[in-house]
């Protein structure tokens, strides 16, 4: 790792404040992506905020939502009874990401800053847009098995590797940031961007903004819902494919729905138009494989990762299907 | 003379006598030497796969804070026995290392091409990113796929035409392809790497200028030894090895590599100290990989099940600088009666470092496409694939035309059948389900050479009983100190406590290499050969002291146990170990005994085999396979220790799960780059990936291979069960995967 | 700015295992432009990067830090880059804790900072300051071994002994969490500790007998 400076603010606007003025200063909260990527020289930050000591851990009822802190850890909120009772989508989607012992160390709000896992964007020696702009896009012809289908551009195809942010993505979940210009809202879906011509940006937050909380509010899906993640090995794996499935049924007729996918695009991939078209129909497969169809639209593969288009579709059934009871 | 060793410790499910330092931390592998003003090393690899290095600029590094230097070909202090081929025109020689830093040419990716040494790990792993380096970069060959037309019979076969490498005709060359009633498939597998948990590392110290010591991990105390003393042209003597624990190997280790000349290069600039241990990554480029293979099988048989030709075709890749061979085809000449047998192995050099045999080396990617020929032929002639290869069973090797020396894998199937439940296998695949998943079982066998080799172990017995034995062989994890402390407790009469066995170390008395499942033979049959040499010192000076009631009495009268001597016919009549110690006023009594194998060995045919039976279950919209349960089946001759041994045939079944459905090092041919080269990209199998694995030993002695009849294990544990698994997923699905691993996008 | 510990380039101190160089001890004690940089310590980490002036650099690279290790206070001076794996190993020569891929992809890592299991690779030093840490230096009761140190020897739950320790702290929290109650949930919550050697259903039958027993983890 490169030298830099550590502080440790224990208020906000101190914390802000010094990313805000730094060009070269971001936060560190876990750490388990940041020091990571700065090992292998991807990123050189000349300053660490090491937020831990800011007070933002809490998870707590709010206004219809469930707040969770930023600095909450995946792994406690993961077994928190609230989210337990409330979002059991989101309990799910943690439980499936990375390891007891990283849960235990990542927060919610660097599970949502974490990089892409495109090997090329690790390997300094080879091109890649997101980490050099300019340098081109090593992925496109190159191994992408585990690429987008969804919303690339000619200049990055890389995926985003949450799979909280899959479950936050499906449950209308907001984002509380704080930064020099004072507080704002931003719908979890707006969080993350597509690659298009910047794919060195990844989100929407501004140079000093912080991650303050995530509301995700009140819903009929805690009953129906499921986290189904398709991955190489049975754990401790990125998702080739992730679905998050939640539905409001009543007498066995779907009366709300929420969908999203991980792993094939650069940010959470949220699938309203195949809500849409679960809406109103009764609990069957075959209403399911509809909607995956729906929600398969516009999808696009590369040389590597053409097994998406399948397995993907085919994903969306087989979480619904869970989701519902029917698996 | 009476042998005793199955008498009280052998075959014990003894607990590991480097237990309690292992689970406690203590003990100490070779990056956690701690030497006086040692410095740390990291190595800078290239960037490009061939080519020459054009310019390195270290003056970033050289300024960075900490840094000791920075060493390349241009200023690094000359290793003086690297030779150059005797003229530019003629072909390299076979067999020869990497030479790090010895000129500007590169010859594959991520080749070191400098050392950053510092006086801390952190800055000079820093340092290490600043090294840049420009290449004349040639056109590089990495596409296996694409090359291997130009697949060439290795040179030790065309320099001798007996050579094992050889095309082997048995029978009629080709004859399956006449056959009416024939398969034929082509298999792949990716290269696979040993990733051991512990990095490669090494701790090089220059005592003298001419004294080295090295704490190195490695599976060859003395060849690494005789390597270095080599290389710097200095005595054997004064070169010493240390590697008393070895963090898993697998095979890497027994190669000495780039970065342990490196380190030593280091030290040598800065008469210091210098510590090195390889990055994960640098784990996949610099140490060695199961080679990716390309395979293709032909079989015929007749409608009730004999098979009357098989073809068995290989190409392995190897590096542009040294040619790795393996056995990959040699379980396809010896395994079944068919009476044509053709079998043709060559080798594909690329612009990619050299790999080295990992576990059941070839014999594991040769078992790959050859049991699951097997497998693909049952089903074609829809017969049982058990009855199948019980039809075609061999009771003599057909390959050299010899008595097995033992083989007890008829047993061993029907019992591994029994305990997996293999009458529940549907004959037509894809009809049992659990529920969604589909559910499935395959078998797959496995054999490997059952060798040994010269070795000699030193035993001393003190007053106080306590006995020391030395080897310098070593311990990769499967119990080497526990097995060597039962052979001895058993064969000298003392109990295991009493005993301390010291490995991994050059001073002690020669070892071959920890490999080729052959180290309990080799190194086993000398701690016998010692204990029964220090029994023999004992019963002449209990004999030879007027005194004693052993007057006149011959070895075969006396019975050594409990740590005392007694006569056969008068069991009052003993004298313990010490007493005969104290007698004579000796302080210590040292034997040092050599071990090899006899002229028995040539009139049989000597192998340990293996049958794995996987339950496999798949999910058919996700693609989704797990392996439910695993029965590992061995005839390894006598097993020492019920519970190392058990536990080595579960590893082997894991590291066939690995190959069968998770592990492939993926290389971008563009760049002739790995891009997957870390755990999160090269997925070796987690606690969730591994069911419970019974472990079902024949037990019978193998007195022809070794005097405690005993037969390796280490090979066999793996070698069998990818196919096995694969067979497995045939049965649930329907589909055949004939290029590993087994990853979810194959199944859907 | 209001920062707890807004002095993140403390002199170093002797209470240092490895002591930076004599030099610059001295050259600290009898410099006066020490205020002048502390105000703008970038240039610290710039002027360390181009050796323009190492010796002030390097005093500047240093952080103080105290940590509770194994239950014995220790009092640091360290880089903020050092992680809390590199400063067990390489400096306090706790090597019990090992490194196996030093990305959190493998945890043979594994401590217990404040009781809880992470990864120790994937964190600062730094950023554990006036945390406890235990390592498998200190889970045994002196001679007495813990439980889970005894079932792993019974049942054999390793082979090369280097993924050890990891999975020996990271079964205790296993079970401390509550997530040891079948051999599913257990797999699954230690899959975050690769073992090569592949002892997994051993050590899967060493946390159950630990945890059947009863015995206080």
């Amino acid at each position: 790792m490169n030298q830099f400076q550590y502080v440790r603010p224990t208020k906000n606007k101190a914390a802000i404040d010094t990313v805000t003025k730094d060009p070269n200063a971001t936060f560190i909260a876990g750490g388990t992506n940041l020091l990571d990527l700065m090992k292998r020289g991807v990123v050189m930050p000349e300053k660490l905020v090491d937020i831990n000591k800011l007070p933002l851990r809490k998870i707590e009822k709010e206004s219809g939502a469930v707040r969770i802190g930023a600095l909450a850890l995946n792994g406690v909120v993961a077994e928190d009874k609230l989210v337990l009772e409330k979002h059991p989508l989101l309990a799910q989607a943690l439980d499936a990401g990375a390891s007891a012992q990283l849960r235990n160390m990542a927060t919610v709000g660097g599970n949502m800053m974490q990089r892409t896992r495109c090997p090329y964007f690790y390997d300094t020696a080879l091109p890649c847009n997101k980490r050099e702009p300019g340098t081109g896009c090593s992925a496109i012809e190159g191994y992408n098995r585990m690429h987008a289908i969804f919303g690339f551009s000619d200049k990055c195809i890389a995926t985003h590797p949450s799979d909280m942010g899959v479950a936050l993505a499906a449950l209308d979940a907001t984002v509380l940031v704080s930064g020099p210009k004072g507080d704002r809202k931003i719908p979890f879906v707006d969080f993350h961007r597509l690659p298009g011509d910047t794919p060195q940006i990844e989100t929407n937050l501004q140079k000093g903004e912080l991650i303050v909380a995530v509301d995700v509010p009140e819903n009929n899906f805690a009953k129906h819902a499921h986290y189904l993640k398709v991955r190489d090995r049975a754990s401790y794996a990125f998702a080739l494919v992730s679905v998050a499935a939640a539905l409001d049924i009543e007498n066995n007729t779907i009366k709300d729905a929420r969908l999203a996918m991980g792993g094939v695009a650069h940010k959470p991939w949220r699938l309203t138009e195949a809500e849409k078209a679960l809406v109103g129909k009764p609990v069957s497969e075959h209403t399911f494989r509809q909607a995956a169809e729906v929600a398969m639209r516009g999808a696009r593969a590369f040389e590597h990762n053409q097994y998406k288009l399948k397995l993907a579709p085919n994903s969306i059934v087989q979480a619904l299907k869970t989701a519902a009871g029917l698996a | 003379m009476k042998d005793y060793f199955f008498q009280d410790t052998i075959g014990k499910p003894m607990d590991r006598v480097d237990g309690r330092v292992k689970v406690t931390g203590a003990a100490k592998y070779s990056a956690e030497i701690e030497l006086p003003n040692m410095a740390h090393g990291v190595l800078v690899g290239s960037t490009i796969a061939k080519g020459r290095i054009k310019n390195i600029d270290t003056k970033a590094a050289e300024r960075a804070p900490g840094v000791l230097a920075v060493l390349h070909y241009q200023n690094a202090p000359k290793v003086p026995g690297y030779v150059q081929a005797a003229h530019p025109t003629e072909p390299k020689p076979i067999g020869q290392p990497h030479r790090v830093f010895y000129d500007d040419k590169v010859y594959f990716n991520d080749q070191p091409i400098a050392l950053v040494l510092a006086d801390t790990l952190e800055r000079a792993h820093y340092a290490a990113k600043l090294v840049k380096a420009s290449y004349e970069e040639e056109k590089h060959t990495t596409n296996f796929a694409k090359n291997t037309d130009k697949a060439i019979l290795p040179t030790a076969a065309k320099r001798n035409p007996r050579h094992g490498l050889n095309d082997y005709v048995r029978g009629k060359e080709d004859a399956y392809k006449n056959e009416p009633l024939k398969i034929e498939s082509e298999y792949v597998i990716p290269s696979e790497m040993h990733n051991p948990m512990e990095l490669q590392a090494i701790v090089a110290h220059w005592e003298a200028d001419d004294k080295l010591t090295v704490y190195d991990k490695t599976q060859a105390v003395i060849g690494t030894q005789n390597a270095f003393a080599r290389e710097w042209k200095i005595p054997v003597e004064n070169v010493k090895v240390i590697a008393t624990y070895v963090g898993g190997a697998f095979g890497n280790g027994l190669h000495t590599w780039p970065h342990e000349t490196a380190a030593i290069i280091g030290a040598k600039k800065l008469g210091r100290p210098v510590k090195l241990m390889l990055t994960r990554e640098q784990m996949f480029t610099m140490v060695g990989y199961r080679p990716h293979a390309w395979q293709k099988v032909g079989m015929s048989a007749t409608p009730d099940g004999k098979i009357t030709a098989i073809t068995h075709e290989a190409i392995g890749q190897t590096s542009s600088y040294e040619e790795f061979t393996e056995s990959t085809l040699q379980q396809t000449r010896m395994m079944y009666t068919s009476p044509n047998v053709t079998t043709r192995y060559r080798i594909l050099p690329l612009d990619i470092s050299t790999p080295i045999w990992m576990r059941g080396p070839g014999e594991a990617t040769g078992a790959f496409a050859l049991e699951s020929a097997l497998d693909e032929m049952a089903h074609v002639l829809k017969i049982d694939p058990l009855e199948f290869r019980l039809k075609n069973y061999t009771e003599r090797d057909p390959e050299k035309n010899l008595p097995w020396s033992t083989k007890f894998l008829k047993e061993a199937m029907l019992m591994g059948a029994e305990k997996i439940g293999w009458s529940n296998r549907p004959m037509q695949p894809g009809t049992l389900r659990d529920g969604e998943w589909q559910v499935g079982y395959g078998m797959g066998v496995g054999t490997f050479g059952a060798h040994r080799g010269r070795a000699t172990v030193k035993a001393t017995l003190y007053p106080d009983g306590k006995v020391v034995m030395q080897c310098a062989t070593t311990d990769i994890g499967p119990g080497t100190g526990t097995a060597m402390v039962q052979i001895a407790a058993d064969n000298l009469g003392v109990a295991p406590e009493q005993i301390t066995f010291e490995l991994g170390s050059s001073l002690f008395p020669p070892s071959p290499s920890q490999g080729g499942s052959a180290t309990v033979a080799s190194v086993g049959s000398a701690v016998r050969a010692a204990s029964i040499a220090l029994k023999q010192k004992l019963a002449s000076m209990a004999t030879g002291n007027a005194d004693s009631g052993f007057r006149g009495a011959k070895f075969e009268d006396l019975t050594f146990q409990n740590g005392q001597v007694s006569l056969n016919n008068s069991p009052g009549t003993k004298l313990t170990y010490s007493d005969i110690l104290k007698q004579q006023g000796l302080p210590e009594l040292e034997v040092t005994e050599e071990s090899k194998p006899g002229e028995e060995r040539q009139k049989y045919s000597l192998y340990s085999y293996s049958v794995h039976f996987a339950e496999v279950k798949v999910h058919p919209l996700t693609g989704q396979a797990r392996v439910t349960k695993m029965v590992s089946c061995a005839d390894a001759g006598k097993i020492v220790n019920m519970k190392t041994a058990g536990n080595q045939m579960i590893g082997g079944a894991v590291g066939g799960i690995g190959m069968a459905l998770t592990e492939g090092a993926v290389m971008d041919v563009r760049f002739g780059r790995y891009v997957t080269k870390d755990f999160a990209e090269y997925h070796v199998p987690v606690h969730a990936d591994t069911p419970p694995v019974d472990v079902i030993f024949v037990d019978k002695p193998d007195f022809i291979s070794t005097p405690m009849g005993t037969k390796g294990i280490g090979e066999i544990a793996t070698i069998g069960v990818a196919p096995a698994i694969a067979n497995a997923i045939f049965n649930a699905t329907g589909k055949r995967v004939r290029e590993l691993p087994i990853t979810p996008d194959k199944l859907i | 700015m209001a920062f707890e510990k807004d002095c993140p380039h403390a002199l170093p101190e002797s209470s240092d295992h490895k002591p930076p160089h004599e030099a610059r001890r001295m050259f600290l004690k009898q410099s006066s432009i020490l205020t002048a940089f502390a105000l703008t310590p970038g240039v610290a980490v710039k002027a360390a990067d181009l050796k323009f002036e190492e010796k002030v650099a390097a005093a500047f690279e240093q952080v103080k830090v105290t940590l509770e290790i194994n239950g014995k206070k220790h009092k640091l001076s360290l880089e903020p880059r050092t992680t809390l794996l590199d400063l067990l190993r390489e400096r306090l020569q706790l090597t019990g804790t090992k490194k196996g891929c030093d990305y959190g992809q493998c945890g043979a890592c594994t401590v217990h900072v404040d009781g809880q299991r992470v990864n120790s690779c994937l964190t600062l030093a730094v950023m554990q300051d006036g945390k406890k840490v235990t390592t498998i230096e200190g889970l045994a009761d002196g001679d007495n071994l813990h439980p889970m140190q005894e079932a792993f020897i019974k049942h054999d739950g390793f082979q090369c002994g280097y993924c050890t320790p990891g999975q020996i702290m990271s079964a205790v929290a296993c079970i401390r969490e509550g997530h040891a109650d079948s051999d599913e949930e257990i797999r699954e919550y230690m899959s975050g500790n690769i073992c090569r050697c592949g002892a997994y259903p051993n050590i899967v039958n060493a946390i159950k007998e630990v945890k059947n027993g009863g015995l206080k983890v």
